[in-house]
């Protein structure tokens, strides 16, 4: 429940040096374990790959597939001693997708899962390699670690044995891709306290892709608050659960400041923010009716008293294929916001604030529960 | 518990910035060390480190400027690798986008500005937009010091590449637009709007104590607001039309539209200092409404003086050029210029008048020929005055100083009284002065006329002249009943004593109606001021008679006009004894009788006779001081010694008169020098009968017997000796000219007279002067004895 | 050495100012020491003079009020004893053998005396006579003509040079004249 500090992470690019292929993901095997089993996946050194946070926060890179894509190679068998024989009551190999809560961790929920039989019972008196192929393989969802939360895809090689099998996992990496929405509309919306502070702002979009950018303004129509500064926040959400037992976590993924000093009445201030800079996955809604990871963005505005005012709005993070953009198109993107015309789609909600006696900043608790989209503190 | 020593808030300015000027250089060295090394990143992580000190609030004005200094020192080395890296060709990639990753929005900026800056010089990117989008995202710093300092380094980033052609010159290889000078005109507008509002903005933050504080402190950082003119005034490529169309309008729209008085009254004044006059010439009238339109406070009479002051001295500079003459300078200033007092109900007198002088400086500069225009601001000042009911200007007051500044300036400019005096509304106006206005207005024109020697040369200017310095002239309704410094009140009344010397016609019939204009007006001057001013004009109708005598051939009525000068003198003169004076019109008198007795018109010997008679009776009626008395008459003989014009009649009373008079003195030695002086009347005085020198030995010699005896009754031993030497040097002068009454007997006769008591003088300073006296009067004697010439002569003389 | 020699101003009777063009010759710091005939007539006059040189000395003419002005004065410049006269009390006015006799009287080298406003500069029995006319030009009954004048003595040892100012049709024309002591 601890939300990730997100000071200032200007100029941090990602973590490199994660070694490809990882440390295996493998049981403990018994004593006298006599075989290495090795995957190999077809056409390897040509595949992306990409990084995923285990359990404990390492990355760790995996190959990446994407949707209805063949998975498909080979596991290689290598006898420990030479001349000796393994037994066995068969070698399959499996293709599960599967989510883990970690409060529940004896319930592993598969949503996919493929067997393969490589090898009938039988004997192998040397090593040998057997091809597999899954074709067009359905994988609806997307690689996912979170607070409480695990989605992963793997291969599973098992050597049924009578007493203790030989296991191999291979973890894959899937991106689920999505087209570019043909509805995008932007977010516009009039907020205020009454006679206090009334501002309209407006995001150029509904949905980002992962690497786009957030361009809007904010525009003062009333002031009679002395406001100190105002940040713009990207907050992600991810519930598990379900009815009573529902849990939310919440990370400020971005804190932007995006005005600094007190505004007057008739002011417009520019908003750009690039999240590629950031972490983030596609919005996830209701997956496999176990878990969501929804995004926010939160426009708080701090007064000289501290007191902090803040809108919620929900956007939708999509993946989509990478595409060669004119950089500097979006570095010097504006937006031009039609945030005096009443366009659709633009609501009008009440800002609210609540003194916070104690400053500190609480950015968990921060955010309310009230799915009608009013941002109270 | 230790106590910790109160900072004084300056010891505490003084320490914050102490500190955040170590952080400065700290994370300046880190980050050129990184930059060095090639590691642009953490170089730039530093650089925001850096920069992050600009976040403070804590922080006056003066020491933020420090700090930002220290900081916009350190930037351009960043800048200076990134223009290095970039001519290497190692460009890097999304630099632009990843210098706005910074979460604190005031390093992000300035980095945003220093990379922009450096994609501008690197050709890199379309500069027109970079341009657009930084002063755009300069939006999201409100707060009015940071972002001052923050739009600040835009402008001096900015300062050299900013597009100045007329038409785009980008090219297909080169990307983007490299934009025009109108697209730079719109980035340093709204660069300008946005910094006077955060200016303008400073305050109404704080509390009402501290809005002396805070308004020093704006005017502390006016010049961050000033740059953005500046820059405007820099393109090359504003012509007067888009000065006009564009850049003028935008800038009046912002400071008119800002309503703060500070702003305004330095923004106009900007705009006057950094645009070239031929721009402010074509614009005058939007300037001028748009200072119409200025908040109540602003001193919107110094912002048009400012103009109106640099336009005065283009008009000057400029060889030839000028003002066009389309352009109706005056009416367009005069114009605006009512319009700015009429929306100002409240502003004061003098700033309403310091207005005018500013607009009859420029009518005097601009249009030196049109004297209306200066009566125009003159008369504009009158109705005002009445408007306001101002019927009394103190002196001292700010209304009587630049009321005065105003009406000297016509008297200096023209440096011509005659030229002041075609203005219809100086006489006017000049009433409103009170009693010490108009004679220090008065004295200030006076001597004006007389440095520049100008002439009045008709009786309707000495009129206009005097009816405007009447103070000077006669005594006034509201002046002080303690009469003025002695010393001052001649001073003033010499200056008009001198000043009738300028009343002067080349025509001596208009001479004389000037004279008696003249007479008639300071006839009226009372007691104390015709002494100075008379004697004056009674000296100018002398001059004035000797003229018609000069041009007696060309009028034939000029003896008639003597006479009649002579009466205009003889009553003049009479007015001063009326005043109890008698030194002067005696002297006056004999001044008048040998001007008549010199031109020797019809009338002219008993004129001359009248006039000599008239100081005769001076003498004796007024004249008491025996000194004066010696002084008095040793005069009248000598004016008379020198008069041909009286026949015997008249002469011998004359000179009787004089002897008798001399020998009626009342003390001895004066009686004895009065007659020894007369004896000169009987020879050397003019004889009408032999038309020539008297040349009387008999009553010379009765006049010096005369002078011998009065010797012989001095007591004092001394004096007695001194008037026998006197006496013989007057026997030796008639000797010498061969008078035959006085032989070298009777010279001996003195000199061993004199010998035979000069030994018994107490021996002192006198008595050596005596002897003196005496030796070298020998000396002279021995001279004539040594010549052969005169030799013979002389025989007989014993030295 | 250099003395100014000028009288006669009648300022303001007869005249409103010394002339410009000798004003603009008239610098202070360069005179030593100034000899007036008188008739300067109202203080202003005298002032102006003492911006000139300190050391002013004026004797009375027959307009000057002021009584402390003394009728005769004898000042020493030099080697040479100078007398100082206005000149309207030694009868007949301008003529040599009167003035003579005030030259004996007051036992100097140079009697200096006005009155005529006529420059006049002669040497006689061995003394040397100057009159430096009017530096106004003032009028004067019996001369019609009258150039406005001053001198500048310039005195070394036994030796005078008299330079003589004139303003001729609005030029100022100089004349030098020298005077050795015997």
């Amino acid at each position: 429940m601890v939300p990730s500090s997100t000071k200032s992470v200007v100029f941090h690019k990602l973590p490199v040096g994660v070694s490809v292929g990882g440390p295996c993901k493998m049981s403990f095997f018994g004593f006298g374990q006599s075989a290495d089993v090795n995957i190999v996946l077809d056409g390897q050194e040509n595949r992306r790959t990409a990084e995923i946070k285990t359990e404990d926060g390492k990355r760790e890179k995996y190959y990446l597939y994407f949707d209805g894509e063949t998975v498909s190679g080979s596991v290689n068998i290598a006898l420990k001693k030479k001349g000796s024989k393994l037994e066995h009551q068969g070698i399959k190999i499996e293709f599960i997708g599967q989510i883990e809560l970690y409060y529940d961790r004896g319930n592993h929920h598969e949503f996919t899962s493929l067997v393969k039989e490589l090898v009938r019972p039988g004997e192998l008196t040397h090593d040998v390699s057997l091809n597999f192929e899954f074709s067009q393989v359905e994988k609806p969802y997307e690689s996912y670690t979170g607070a409480n939360v695990r989605l992963r895809y793997f291969l599973r090689v098992t050597i049924v044995k009578r007493l203790s099998d030989v296991v191999k996992e291979q973890d894959i990496v899937v991106h689920t891709l999505s087209q570019y929405p043909e509805l995008n509309s932007s977010i516009k919306m009039e907020v205020g306290i009454e006679d206090c502070l009334h501002i309209e702002f407006e995001y150029n979009k509904s949905k980002y892709h992962l690497k786009d950018v957030i361009v809007g303004k904010i525009y003062f129509l009333l002031v009679r608050i002395k406001i100190k500064h105002m940040e713009l926040q990207v907050i992600k959400r991810e519930t598990t659960g379900t009815g009573p037992n529902t849990f939310n976590e919440n990370e400020t993924i971005a804190k932007y400041e995006i005005m600094d000093g007190a505004p007057v009445r008739g002011e417009s201030i520019p908003i750009r923010l690039f999240l590629s800079g950031y972490e983030l996955t596609p919005t996830m809604k209701d997956i496999n009716k176990k878990f969501s990871v929804r995004y926010y963005l939160n426009l708080v505005l701090v007064d000289e008293e501290e007191r902090r005012y803040f809108k919620q709005q929900e956007i939708t993070i999509f993946r989509r294929a990478d595409k060669v953009r004119k950089n500097y198109q979006a570095a010097l993107s504006h937006h031009n916001p039609s945030l005096l015309s009443d366009g659709g789609g633009s609501g009008k909600s009440q800002y609210q604030n609540t003194e916070e006696e104690n400053s500190k900043e609480k950015d968990g608790e921060a955010v309310n529960n009230d799915e009608g989209g009013k941002g109270v503190i | 518990m230790p106590t910790t020593p109160q900072l004084s808030p300056q010891e505490e300015q003084e320490k914050l910035l102490e500190e955040a000027l170590n952080v400065v250089k700290t994370q300046a060295f880190q980050m050129k060390r990184c930059l060095d090394k090639g590691r642009l990143m953490d170089g730039l992580k530093h650089a925001s480190t850096m920069l992050g000190e600009l976040r403070t609030s804590l922080l006056s004005p003066k020491s933020y400027y420090e700090c930002y200094m220290a900081i916009s020192d350190e930037l351009r080395h960043l800048e200076m690798y990134l223009v290095d890296e970039f001519q290497k060709g190692r460009k890097v990639a999304d630099l632009y986008e990843l210098v706005q990753y910074a979460g604190n929005i005031v390093p992000r900026l300035y980095l945003l500005i220093t990379v922009g800056t450096v994609y501008i010089k690197s050709n890199e990117l379309s500069r027109k937009d970079i341009l657009k989008d930084l002063v755009e995202m300069c939006r999201g710093v409100q707060h009015p010091l940071r972002g001052l300092f923050l739009r600040n380094y835009l402008l001096q980033c900015t300062k050299n590449v900013l597009p100045d052609a007329v038409e785009d010159q980008s090219t297909e290889s080169s990307g983007g637009e490299s934009g025009t000078v109108m697209d730079s005109v719109d980035f340093i507008q709204l660069n300008f709007a946005e910094m006077n509002k955060l200016w303008v903005r400073m305050q109404h933050q704080g509390h009402s104590r501290d809005r002396e504080r805070r308004e020093n402190e704006r005017r502390e950082l006016r010049i961050l607001v000033g740059t953005n003119l500046v820059r405007l005034s820099q393109l090359e490529c504003i012509d007067i039309e888009k000065f006009k169309q564009s850049v003028l309008p935008g800038v009046l729209e912002q400071v008119v539209n800002c309503k703060d008085a500070i702003a305004q009254e330095y923004l106009m004044e900007c705009v006057i200092q950094v645009f070239p006059d031929d721009f402010h010439l074509q614009s005058l009238s939007s300037f001028l409404r748009a200072c119409a339109e200025l908040h109540p406070n602003v001193n919107v009479k110094n912002i048009i003086i400012a103009l109106i002051d640099r336009l005065a001295s283009f008009a000057q500079n400029e060889e030839g050029s000028g003002i066009p003459s389309e352009i109706q300078l005056f009416d367009i200033f005069s114009q605006q210029i009512s319009q700015v007092i009429q929306n100002r109900p409240d502003m004061p007198p003098e700033d309403i008048v310091s207005l005018q002088v500013a607009l009859i400086n420029l009518a005097l500069k601009c249009y030196p020929d049109k004297v209306d225009y200066v009566d125009k601001v003159l008369e504009t000042t009158e109705d005002i005055f009445n408007r306001l009911n101002l019927d009394h200007v103190e002196h001292g007051s700010p209304v009587s100083k630049e009321l005065m500044r105003l009406m000297k300036i016509p008297v200096d400019t023209y440096n011509n009284i005659l030229t002041v005096l075609e203005l219809q509304h100086f006489g006017p106006l000049f009433e409103y002065f009170d009693y010490k206005g108009r004679q220090l207005m008065s004295c200030h024109i006076i001597n004006n006329a007389l440095e520049n020697e100008t002439m009045i040369p008709a009786q309707e200017n000495v009129d206009a002249i005097l009816n405007i310095v009447n103070c000077m002239v006669q005594d006034q309704n509201d002046q002080p009943e303690e009469p003025d410094d002695p010393e001052d009140f001649a001073e003033e009344q010499g200056l008009m004593g001198r000043f009738i010397h300028l009343l002067q016609s080349e025509d001596p019939n208009q001479q004389f109606l000037i004279l008696n204009t003249a007479r008639k007006h300071f006839g009226a001057g009372g007691d104390k001021r015709i002494k100075f001013t008379l004697p004056p004009i009674v000296f100018a109708a002398y001059r004035l008679a000797i003229r018609y005598k000069q041009l007696s051939d060309e009028d034939e009525n000029w003896e008639k006009k003597c006479q009649k000068i002579f009466q205009f003198c003889h009553q003049t003169i009479g007015a001063l004894i009326k005043a109890e004076q008698a030194e002067i019109p005696l002297r006056l008198f004999l001044q008048g009788s040998l001007v008549a007795g010199q031109i020797g018109f019809e009338n002219s010997e008993t004129v001359a006779y009248e006039f000599l008679s008239q100081a005769f009776s001076i003498y004796e009626d007024e004249i008491s001081d025996s000194k004066a008395q010696l002084a008095a008459i040793t005069l009248i003989i000598g004016t008379l010694e020198q008069m041909s014009c009286f026949g015997e009649e008249n002469q011998q009373p004359l000179f009787t008169q004089c002897a008798l008079a001399a020998s009626k003195l009342l003390k001895k030695p004066d009686q004895c020098r009065g007659v020894s002086v007369s004896s000169h009347l009987f020879w050397s005085g003019f004889s009408q009968a032999t038309d020539g020198e008297f040349h009387d030995g008999k009553r010379v010699s009765d006049c010096l017997k005369k002078g011998v005896k009065i010797a012989n009754q001095c007591m004092d031993s001394s004096v007695q000796v001194q008037l026998f030497v006197e006496v013989l040097n007057h026997y030796i002068f008639f000797f010498e000219k061969g008078c035959e009454q006085i032989s070298v007997q009777v010279l001996n006769q003195i000199i061993s007279k004199i010998r035979e008591l000069l030994p018994n003088l107490e021996s002192n300073e006198e008595t050596e002067q005596i002897n003196k006296h005496f030796k070298n009067t020998l000396e002279h004697l021995q001279l004539k004895l040594d010549n052969a010439e005169s030799a013979e002569q002389y025989a007989g003389l014993v030295l | 050495m250099l003395v100014l020699v000028l009288g006669d101003l009648h300022i303001p009777h007869r005249c409103n100012s010394v002339p410009g063009r000798f004003k603009k010759l008239l610098v202070p710091g360069k005179i030593q020491h100034i000899l007036c005939t008188g008739n300067l007539c109202t203080k202003e006059s005298f002032d102006y003079l003492k911006t000139l040189a300190s050391d002013v000395h004026v004797v009375r003419g027959d307009f000057d009020e002021n009584l402390n002005y003394p009728e005769q004065k004898v000042v020493t410049v030099g080697q040479f004893r100078i007398g100082l006269c206005h000149g309207h009390q030694v009868v007949p006015w301008g003529d040599i053998e009167s003035l003579a006799m005030v030259q004996r009287q007051l036992d100097v080298d140079i009697l200096i005396s006005g009155h005529t406003h006529k420059f006049q500069a002669m040497e006689h029995e061995g003394k040397f006579f100057l009159n430096p006319g009017s530096a106004t030009g003032s009028y004067n009954p019996l001369d019609s003509n009258v150039i406005p004048s001053f001198v500048i003595l310039d005195i070394q040892q036994s030796t005078v040079v008299s330079y003589i100012y004139k303003l001729i049709d609005e030029e100022v024309k100089v004349e030098r004249i020298e005077y050795r002591k015997s």
